[in-house]
């Protein structure tokens, strides 16, 4: 569904994506983790149009290298960041279908907005100003507002950062049903390898740019180059 | 004395509500692209030439009817080309807002000099949109004032129903609220970039239209204009659509009072004095985000 094949990309003389290939098939859920710095963020920046890169990368067969972001975003690939980015003088209803607006494929589909609202649980705050959410409430409109675009991708850049256990859960909760009700297949860039090993079918590893290893998450957590440049040996001896 | 003072508060509600019309352009091209447009004042005296060209030598049919009816869409494609043409490019590069500052102030100079090639070095002036005065008991009103602040308000009503109620008036919004969100949702950030330049440009020329009636179009008078506008836009807070609006009609009086009760020679320094007050006490402005 999603190829990117000898991907490099460099700024100035740091080479922040070294010639990275890998795919991600339709359905499923694809976690890509590694040290601070990795690279992970430019790989979806990369994905979204944001950066020029060297290589090429496929989606459905068609090659996105170079569209700008909003024929991605139009394509059917969405993102979401790592700091909730809203639109703080909007109500949770508007900005989500702005989503449906401009991003979705026909354009503004009402309906389709509304159960996406019901969709992350945010029908009661639906007419309030979005600066008022918490931080869960935020991260969920901005999953709500990629949604709208109606994407066969969503891209999630680190979801769990900041929270506490219970949204955690509720996290996770609302990833596996966007996944499994949906039928969107899911990109996960996460910190937590709890909930990657938990969520993901494959896990990339990366690290200064270059894949470490890439494979089902048992096998990943437990190979030597991933320990010893990212997990640590007290993960390795707590499993 | 009490009529005296009636009239400069008339004064300045006029003379606010026109430079209003005009901040509020440049202020959404700063919320939207974050960058300065020095030549914002030029753009002024465009409006005031091109309604001279058609009203003068061209002698156009329908008066300021067929001057509006023209310049909305020829300054929206001067606008929407300024972006695309010279502004766009730079957008490429590493601390392109500095560089798009560099880039209108030389595009103000060159416009300036340009009008002097032109129209030659000697002010101009423009024929009232309407002759005749209303007396409401000793006030004395000119019709060309009243519709001069009727237009000037009446098109930031429009400004503010096209921003709310329309595809790219929303989009302008997101953009300038979020650029990273407006991302998420798909929005084209290129085109609206161009759309926001497209729409200042309207603005600025329409209130150069309608305040050069009152003044006089002096090929090196940007330097005025511009003044105002930027104060405007730092008084009532960098990219604050709102605070812009309170702090034209601020400035429009302050204008007037100034004038009236110490000189007009006053005006500018006590204009600029409200620039440097508000940047000292308060950097964000009247309504600007930290």
């Amino acid at each position: 569904m999603l190829i990117a094949k000898n991907v490099t990309k460099k700024f100035g003389e740091l080479v922040a994506v070294n010639n990275l290939s890998f795919e991600v098939k339709k359905g499923q859920v694809y976690g890509i983790a590694g040290p601070n710095g990795a690279g992970k963020s430019t790989v979806y920046n990369l994905i979204t149009g944001n950066y020029s890169y060297e290589g090429k990368i496929e989606f459905n067969g068609q090659d996105i290298t170079g569209l700008p972001p909003h024929r991605i975003a139009k394509a059917g690939i969405a993102r979401t960041f790592q700091i909730p980015e809203i639109f703080p003088s909007l109500t949770v209803q508007k900005s989500i279908r702005l989503g449906s607006r401009f991003g979705a494929r026909g354009g503004l589909d009402l309906e389709h907005t509304d159960k996406i609202i019901s969709f992350v649980g945010l029908t009661s705050e639906r007419f309030q100003n979005t600066r008022l959410l918490n931080l869960l409430g935020k991260k969920k409109l901005m999953i709500g507002a990629a949604l709208a675009t109606k994407p066969e991708i969503l891209m999630l850049d680190e979801p769990m950062a900041g929270s506490n256990a219970q949204e955690i859960k509720s996290m996770m909760e609302l990833i596996k049903k966007i996944n499994q009700e949906l039928g969107i297949t899911i990109i996960i860039i996460e910190h937590f390898m709890k909930v990657l090993t938990e969520l993901t079918e494959t896990l990339l590893i990366i690290e200064s740019g270059t894949m470490i290893c890439c494979d089902k998450p048992e096998i990943v957590t437990s190979d030597p180059r991933v320990i010893e440049s990212y997990l640590g040996d007290a993960y390795a001896e707590s499993k | 004395m009490v009529f005296e003072i009636i009239d400069v508060i008339i004064s300045g509600l006029i003379n606010g509500s026109v430079y209003a019309l005009m901040a509020v352009g440049l202020t959404l091209v700063y919320g939207v692209t974050k960058a300065f447009n020095f030549a914002y004042g030029s753009f002024y005296n465009m409006g005031g030439y091109f309604a001279w060209m058609l009203l003068i030598p061209v002698g156009l049919i329908g008066g300021y009817f067929s001057v509006f009816f023209v310049a909305i869409p020829v300054f929206f494609v001067v606008g929407y080309l300024l972006e695309k043409i010279l502004i766009s490019p730079l957008r490429k590069h590493d601390d392109w807002e500095m560089k798009v500052m560099m880039l209108t102030l030389g595009l103000s100079l060159f416009m300036d000099f340009g009008y002097q090639a032109v129209f030659g070095p000697r002010i101009k002036s423009l024929p009232g949109m309407i002759e005749g005065t209303l007396e409401l008991g000793q006030v004395v009103l000119f019709h060309q004032d009243i519709v001069i602040f009727i237009l000037s308000v009446g098109g930031m009503i429009c400004f503010g129903w096209l921003l709310n109620n329309t595809r790219t008036g929303m989009a302008v919004q997101a953009v300038a609220q979020n650029p990273a969100g407006a991302k998420i949702v798909g929005i084209p950030k290129d085109f609206i970039f161009a759309a926001t330049f497209a729409i200042s440009t309207i603005m600025v020329g329409l209130g150069g239209i309608l305040l050069s009636q009152k003044t006089f179009i002096d090929p090196m008078g940007s330097t005025n204009i511009m003044i105002k506008a930027w104060v405007i836009t730092a008084f009532g807070g960098m990219g604050s659509i709102s605070g812009s609006l309170y702090a034209a009609f601020i400035l429009g009086m302050l204008e007037a009072f100034v004038g009236w009760h110490f000189g007009m020679i006053y005006v500018q320094i006590a204009t600029l004095t409200l620039l440097l007050v508000t940047l000292t006490i308060r950097p964000r402005g009247l309504m600007g985000r930290e």
